[in-house]
Formats: structure tokens, C-alpha cells, sequence
């Protein structure tokens, strides 16, 4: 078996979500460090404020402010801090019951330690010094003793019209993920030949068709592809497409041709770009031949090799 | 129209920490050959066939399109697919049977965890605007729905590790686990859970086969009955919902008729220990019940298709005279979000 082939993968999403009339006063209220809550029909605080009930269903509006102090409902001691979390020292994951709401918060508790943390103790925000109007405008919550000023937990929210200038009608929800991509035994072998300038399908077991490149199993009969058979490396322009249109990051001159190619032996055409013949006497059944650059792991392009054209016959059931 | 709906053939792969070798449809390929050879049936005569899987996992945009290469897809074949457990992807299938378009289906699902960051892969799933961008991990939101649970005096850190040594000394009879018996409880991982407490993180694959009335007792000796399945949700704000329990659990069992009669065994989806607790608790399950004989999600917990195991592991039982009414849980989201509960008999004895 060839070594497994494995290359790095990112996948960034950045993400523009718009707002509802709550979350963009819940957002907005944050970078201008107010904390609000929207009242359900059954009289409750709900913070973080949503835009429905999450019982009735039913449309909420009744926007309060909350206190930026409360308790913690519950804990979690994270001493790795992973990328693009709140804090990168350790600290407890927390659910806070700000002062006035009926339900928590999640965000993170900057403490010393797991022992310097429990349930019900009193915590307070710590705003971001920049705050563009997102749930990181609260930087984190800190512990906070206010036995001398009384509890707080009395404290009645306040109605809020939740009408700030300039208010946030949309968030960029930026994200990055990244993996190691591993293409699998049968293109692994696939693209393995190919760096030694080989096209190597792989035959079906039942329906005897040669798939190039192979994805490792027959679509038609459900069944795994494993013989391995060398195909080209001269093939048949089935059909083309002239691009007009100059792509971003491909240093190649506008208009060119690209071609779906049947190679000779295989099944089903695979698809590459065709050169070295003027775009406008690129046609069906044109014979082509791959052109390999020095060190290319793949043909850069095809070319003509002046053989007379393919019949209609040979390639019509490979369009 | 009421039919009787059953499951009749159930496969899954060795689930393992890794499977960088083989392409999603190389892993999957062995267990759809597997449950259909179990039947007999060819690819061609499957009603309806109805995948789960998410392209999040190995960061492959449209992978269940390629997966759809092992089942035989073309030309084009009645199928489905969901963003979601292979249990969901059954419960569709289900639904299909049930209004007489096929009298078979294929359900599989797959999950390959192995490429990607597993723990901030799935803060995707979270709330956009209040919870995803503060990257809360699985193990931590599962951490402080524990410490809820310990502070409500429902368990406590010995308990939740007998939970754990439990299911992995039962899955030492599972051959496809991925851990099996003395497995370290180890450091804290996200206090109150220390490793021990969480899933294997791992690749695999599982299928199951439906069928209805008669057809299902060709196809079977003794098939698996689908009394009731049913799916619940509970609201998406977790600091809205008392961690502790699981009323959306205990709502779809009611609706799948798990209370009507005792079970003798169940499978249940808890990847952590404490949500085993919870999912008790919602069940009111009495030591009377086998739970997990499999070992369940903290022996093998391939994501996309743990769900299905569980239905596939309670139906095994049943075919092989081991059980005769079994319920089945799968869960998915953030500290049991969503779950799903179905209810199997086998034909008297």
C-alpha cells in the first residue's frame, strides 16, 4: 500500500448574520456597557435576551436592564485555554444569573484558581477596553465581594427603551478550523502514480468501468474499485468550454479552453485545461496528450498530437 | 395506515482513533456490504435509503454526495440525508415506511473526527451571536452541566467514575470498541471531567436496515419492532434550561410509549458520564435495566453515528434473543440538546 498522503486544510467561514430588534439591543446596550434583558409574557428576565419566547413561542419586545453583577449557577475549570477563547490563562466557564434575571449567561470567570471558585459566589463584568457591539464586548466576568454593600440579588430590573445611536444591525461571525485533509487509499494511489507522470484508474469488480480518478468505489453498482489499471496518457476532447474570464490567482492568458478528456482506457473523462492550439480550433474529438512541467505532481495542461480527430462513435457515451 | 416497522440488520465499523488511510466511503463501504449480505438484499432492491453526516468533521464540503458512491446511487436512487445523527437519518426512513412509499430502507451514518479539532469543530453548532464566539468546547459545556449535577447532589466525582469503568468493562465484550476495559480515569480535562469522563474521540461508520410487516420476517429470524420513536428539543439558551434534567428526553419517551411497560435493556447516547445520570433520571430507569451492555458513547463515540448505534446495538440484541423490549436514546447538540427515544420488541418467545 502507498504511504497515506495527508496536507494541511483550513477552512475559514466568516459568517454575516443580521439582527433582530432584541439581539441588536442586547449587542448595541453592550458596547455602550448596559446589560439588557427582554421580559417573557409570564413575567420572567430572560439574559441573554432572545427574540421569542422560548416557551410560548410567542414574539417578546418588553426590553429591561439588568445589573452587571450576579451569581454563578454553575462551573467548569479550563486550565488549557484553547484558541479563541475568552481568556489564555486558566480560567472557570461560567453560567451567571445577573442581578434581575431569571436565567444565565455563558461566559468566562477570570480567578485565581478551580478553589477560588464556586456555585453562588457573586461576580461581576469586566467590559472590554474596545467594544464593536458583540457578546466579547464583556471581556469576562471577575469575582466580586459586595458583603458590605448588601446583597444584590434584589435588585429589580429597570425598563429599557433599547434605543441606542448608531445600533448594531449585523455581526461578522468570523471562524477557523483547521485539518489535516487525507484523500484516502484510492486517490492517494492515484495521485501517487501520477507524480511518476502515470494515469492509474481503478476497474469495477462488477460493470468492469475504469473510473479515472478514482474516489474508491463504483457509483452505480455500490461496490469498492481495487484493480488497478493505467489508462492514457493520450485521450479525446469530448466537450469544451472557451473562459473568458480571467480567474483570481490563475496566472493563465484569457480566453483558453478547458476540456473534458477522455483518456485512452478509461471510463468516464476527467477534466484539465487545453493548450498549445489557438482556443478557437479547440474541438470535440481533438487527440491531446498531457504536458508535465518540471517537479509537477500533476499535467499543467494538454496538448494536440497532431493525430487524425477521434470518431463521434468512440467518445459519445464518455460526454 | 399502520404498519408495523422493524429493524432487521445492523453493521458498524472498528471504531478507531484514526482512519487517515481510507476516504469517508472507504470506511463506510465494508458495513453497507455488511448489513445487506446480512439480509440478502442487493442495492437495487432498498425503497429508500437516508444518510446522516457532517461535512464540519473533516472539513469536506459536500462529503455525503461522495459517500452516496457506496450505496450504488446511480442511476438516481430514492434518498435523503440529514445534518444530523444517522438516528434522525432512521427516523426519516421510518417515516417513510410508515406511508407505504417503500417497504425497505438503508440508514447509515459516518463520522470521521480524526482531521479536524473535534472540540471547536462542534462550537459551530452553537448560538452565533452569544455563544459561539467565546469557542466554548464540548468538554466544557459538558463540565458544567456535571458540576450542576454535583451541586444538586445528584452524583459526585466517584460516581461518575464508576459510570465510566463500567461501560468500558462492558465494552470488553463489544469488539468494535475503542476503549475497553481498565481505561485510567486520568486528569481533570475540564473540572469536574477528567478524561475518563469524556468519549474516545475516533472514525467510524454504522448501518441499519428497515423493513415492514412481512417483509421483515424474510429478511429476519426475529426483527427488531419499532413500537414508538420520537424527537425533542429543548430551548437552544443553555442558561435557560435546568442542566440537571432532561424533560426532552423524558417527553419523546412518553410519546414513543417507553413508560407503557418495563425495558430490559437500554441504549443510551450520554458521550459523558454525568449525562448518563441525567438520562436516567428522565427515564426512570431502575437497576432492573441493562444500560449500555454495549459500553455505549464513553467506549466508542463516532460522532455523527454514535446515535445510530445505540438503535442498532438495542435491535442486535433483540435479534439474538437477548432482549425483548429495549429502548434506544440518541442525543445531539450542546448537554443533551436534542434527543430522540425509540422503543423495540422482538415477537414473543
Amino acid at each position: 500500500m502507498p504511504e497515506v498522503l495527508i496536507a494541511p486544510l483550513t477552512v475559514e467561514f466568516p459568517f454575516t448574520r443580521s439582527l433582530g430588534p432584541v439581539q441588536s439591543a442586547f449587542l448595541t446596550g453592550l458596547r455602550e456597557r448596559v446589560v439588557l434583558g427582554v421580559r417573557t409574557g409570564d413575567g420572567r428576565t430572560l439574559v441573554p435576551p432572545v427574540e421569542y419566547d422560548p416557551v410560548t413561542a410567542e414574539e417578546i419586545r418588553d426590553l429591561v436592564e439588568v445589573a452587571p453583577t450576579g451569581t454563578v449557577t454553575t462551573w467548569a475549570w479550563n486550565h488549557a485555554p484553547r484558541r479563541d477563547q475568552p481568556l489564555n490563562t486558566p480560567f472557570a466557564w461560567v453560567l451567571v444569573r445577573l442581578d434581575g434575571a431569571d436565567t444565565a449567561l455563558l461566559h468566562a470567570l477570570d480567578a485565581p484558581g478551580p478553589d477560588a471558585v464556586h456555585t453562588g459566589m457573586r461576580v461581576r463584568v469586566r467590559w472590554a477596553e474596545e467594544r464593536s457591539g458583540a457578546i466579547t464586548d464583556i471581556a469576562c466576568f471577575e469575582p466580586y465581594d459586595d458583603s458590605a454593600e448588601g446583597a444584590g440579588d434584589t435588585a429589580e430590573p429597570t425598563a429599557h427603551s433599547g434605543e441606542f445611536a448608531d445600533p448594531i444591525t449585523g455581526i461578522v461571525a468570523r471562524a477557523r478550523l483547521d485539518y489535516t485533509y487525507s484523500p484516502g487509499r484510492a486517490q492517494s494511489a492515484y495521485l501517487g502514480a501520477l507524480a511518476e507522470h502515470r494515469n492509474v484508474g481503478e476497474r469495477c469488480p462488477s460493470c468492469r468501468k475504469v473510473y479515472v480518478p478514482p474516489r474508491g468505489a463504483c457509483p452505480t453498482c455500490g461496490l469498492a474499485t481495487s484493480e488497478q489499471v493505467e489508462v492514457g496518457p493520450r485521450g479525446t476532447v469530448t466537450t469544451f468550454c472557451i473562459v473568458n474570464i480571467k480567474a483570481k490567482n490563475l496566472d493563465i492568458e484569457v480566453p483558453y479552453v478547458y476540456a473534458h478528456i477522455a483518456l485512452d482506457g478509461a471510463g468516464l473523462a476527467l477534466h484539465a485545461r487545453i493548450g498549445g492550439i489557438p482556443y478557437d480550433q479547440v474541438r470535440m474529438g481533438l487527440r491531446v496528450e498531457p504536458v508535465w512541467t518540471e517537479d509537477s505532481r500533476f499535467p499543467d495542461h494538454y496538448r494536440p498530437t497532431g493525430e487524425p480527430d477521434a470518431d463521434y462513435d468512440t467518445y459519445r457515451e464518455l460526454l | 395506515m399502520n404498519r408495523e416497522i422493524a429493524v432487521v440488520a445492523f453493521a458498524q465499523t472498528d471504531h478507531r482513533r484514526t482512519s487517515e488511510e481510507l476516504s469517508e466511503v472507504e470506511m463506510l463501504m465494508p458495513v453497507l456490504h455488511e448489513v445487506l449480505a446480512q439480509t440478502g438484499l442487493k442495492t437495487a432492491d432498498i425503497g429508500f435509503t437516508c444518510s446522516g453526516s457532517s461535512d464540519y468533521l473533516a472539513g469536506r464540503a459536500f462529503s455525503f454526495t461522495l459517500a452516496l458512491d457506496g450505496v450504488g446511487a446511480w442511476p438516481p436512487i430514492s434518498e435523503s440525508h440529514v445534518e444530523m445523527d444517522g438516528a434522525w437519518a432512521l427516523y426519516e426512513a421510518w417515516t417513510k415506511l410508515l406511508t407505504g412509499d417503500a417497504d425497505t430502507a438503508l440508514v447509515y451514518s459516518y463520522g470521521k473526527s480524526s482531521p479536524g479539532p473535534l472540540r471547536d469543530v462542534l462550537t459551530r453548532q452553537l448560538d452565533p451571536y452569544y455563544v459561539a464566539p467565546l469557542w466554548p468546547d464540548s468538554v466544557a459545556l459538558a463540565a458544567l452541566q456535571a458540576q450542576a449535577l454535583i451541586d444538586a447532589g445528584d452524583t459526585d466525582e466517584p460516581a461518575l467514575a464508576a459510570v465510566a469503568a463500567r461501560s468500558r468493562a462492558d465494552a470488553t465484550a463489544n469488539s468494535h470498541a475503542q476503549l475497553r476495559g481498565s481505561v485510567p480515569h486520568g486528569d481533570y480535562l475540564v473540572r469536574p471531567l477528567r478524561t475518563g469522563d469524556c468519549p474516545p474521540i475516533g472514525d467510524g461508520a454504522a448501518a441499519v436496515i428497515l423493513a415492514a410487516g412481512e417483509r421483515a420476517r424474510e429478511l429476519c429470524d426475529r426483527p427488531a419492532w419499532i413500537r414508538g420513536l420520537d424527537h425533542r428539543i429543548e430551548a437552544h439558551g443553555l442558561g435557560v434550561r435546568d442542566l440537571t434534567d432532561s424533560p426532552s428526553t423524558r417527553l419523546a419517551a412518553e410519546k414513543a410509549g417507553a413508560f407503557e411497560r418495563p425495558v430490559d435493556t437500554a441504549e443510551l447516547h450520554a458521550p459523558f458520564t454525568a449525562q448518563e445520570v441525567v438520562l436516567r433520571k428522565a427515564l426512570s430507569l431502575d437497576d432492573g435495566v441493562r444500560v449500555n451492555p454495549s459500553g455505549g458513547a464513553l467506549a466508542a463515540n463516532p460522532v455523527m453515528a454514535a446515535g445510530l448505534i445505540r438503535i442498532g446495538e438495542a435491535a442486535a440484541g433483540i435479534h439474538r434473543g437477548e432482549s425483548d423490549r429495549a429502548l434506544a436514546h440518541a442525543t445531539s447538540g450542546p448537554c443533551l440538546q436534542q434527543n430522540l427515544v425509540a422503543v423495540l420488541e422482538g415477537d414473543p418467545r
